[in-house]
């Protein structure tokens, strides 16, 4: 089984999960086996604006352990990262970075700020 | 909207009511949504909202790119087309006038925040115009602009969306070129490919110009290595693949 620790920089109570990565998809958003893909599946919230389709960067994660058992990130997630505020040398997007290893042991910070370009409040 | 721990995003959640629908051919619509408040949704060209899609088992969030040119009044307008098996798609094809839809954002990183100070080439394929449309409006109307190229493929006529309205700007400012271009499906990047090939790569060393690239599947991300490895900069090569 694998195991996903996930800490909430909000402070949120910290959540772990067991899953079994041949059993993906676990729900409909990210790609299958991935980061977004797994919490939704288990009931934890991680942003995902664009449905988790790589087209924005709301679910923006730093891994702290186990970054090497993700999928590698495509050219189009760096890119795309490159606009993410906190920024880490190990971030990566929550619908883009599959579990690839059975066993895998992966620490995960949802940050508190996601991107947010135009503000949403409305103009009279 | 459902609150529900799964939904797409805790942002505040707005509605929009649809003042006018508009079918651009048999398989692509344009909404006009006016946000039921009142209010007027502020957006940089590029940006997409969030659609909460209610369907019968659940509600699906998915993103549709504003089409209309920021900063005006009135409704905004998101344009879409038929999408094999798309239920998000389906949903918005049976919403009438008068329907409201909620939304959260807008969101999204393939943005024009300012006008470019080089010459800009646009490359888009029949719906995929929807981000590059508010883009072109807010360069065109800036003063001392650069030259623009506006290449568009679609695969019939009925499919070069707006063709009227660029065709309009083409013939008021000698600055911006408007290249539609009417080509087979399986075809498209490969001509787009090619074209880039001979006018921005092998043509000249210029490679300050900049680059906003919308379209569908891999032939993006081709146009995207094929433009960076001829040694335009990395961040002058904007792309979205949808």
């Amino acid at each position: 089984m694998a195991k996903i620790r996930v800490i909430f920089e909000n402070g949120d109570p910290e959540r772990v999960i067991e899953f079994d990565p041949a059993k993906a998809p676990f729900h409909h958003d990210g790609r299958p086996g991935s980061i977004l893909d797994v919490l939704l599946g288990h009931n934890i919230h991680l942003e995902h604006a664009c449905g988790g389709n790589c087209a924005c960067t709301t679910c923006h994660v730093i891994v702290k352990q186990g970054g090497r058992q993700l999928s590698e990130a495509t050219e189009q997630e760096e890119d795309m990262l490159d606009r993410a505020p906190g920024l880490t040398p190990t971030s990566r997007l929550g619908c883009q970075a599959v579990v690839e290893d059975p066993n895998a042991e992966i620490t995960i910070v949802v940050p508190r700020y996601t991107i947010n370009l135009a503000s949403e409040s409305a103009e009279e | 909207m459902a609150e529900t721990s799964n939904r797409a995003s805790s942002r505040p959640t707005r509605s929009a009511v649809v003042e006018r629908v508009f079918d651009h051919n048999d398989d692509t619509r344009s909404l006009f949504l006016a946000p039921a408040d009142g209010s007027k949704i502020r957006f940089i060209p590029g940006q997409f909202i969030s659609i909460a899609i209610p369907l019968p088992d659940e509600v699906r969030t998915r993103p549709y790119t504003i089409a209309s040119p920021a900063g005006r009044d009135g409704p905004f307008e998101i344009c879409f087309n038929r999408v094999p098996g798309g239920r998000g798609a389906a949903w918005l094809f049976d919403r009438k006038q008068g329907d409201v839809i909620d939304f959260t954002g807008p969101y999204g990183t393939f943005t024009m925040e300012s006008v470019p100070a080089s010459e800009t080439i646009f490359i888009a394929e029949a719906t995929a115009i929807a981000p590059i449309r508010p883009m072109l409006h807010r360069t065109l109307a800036s003063s001392g602009h650069p030259e623009m190229t506006l290449l568009y493929a679609a695969p019939s006529s009925d499919h070069l969306l707006y063709r009227a309205e660029f065709e309009a700007f083409a013939a008021g400012d000698r600055t911006f070129r408007f290249e539609p271009a009417v080509i087979p499906g399986p075809e498209t990047y490969d001509r787009l490919l090619a074209e880039a090939q001979r006018r921005w790569v092998s043509a000249d060393a210029n490679r300050t110009r900049h680059f906003y690239i919308c379209g569908v599947g891999k032939g993006v991300s081709a146009l995207r290595d094929l433009l960076r490895g001829a040694g335009y900069e990395r961040r002058a090569v904007h792309y979205e693949q949808w």
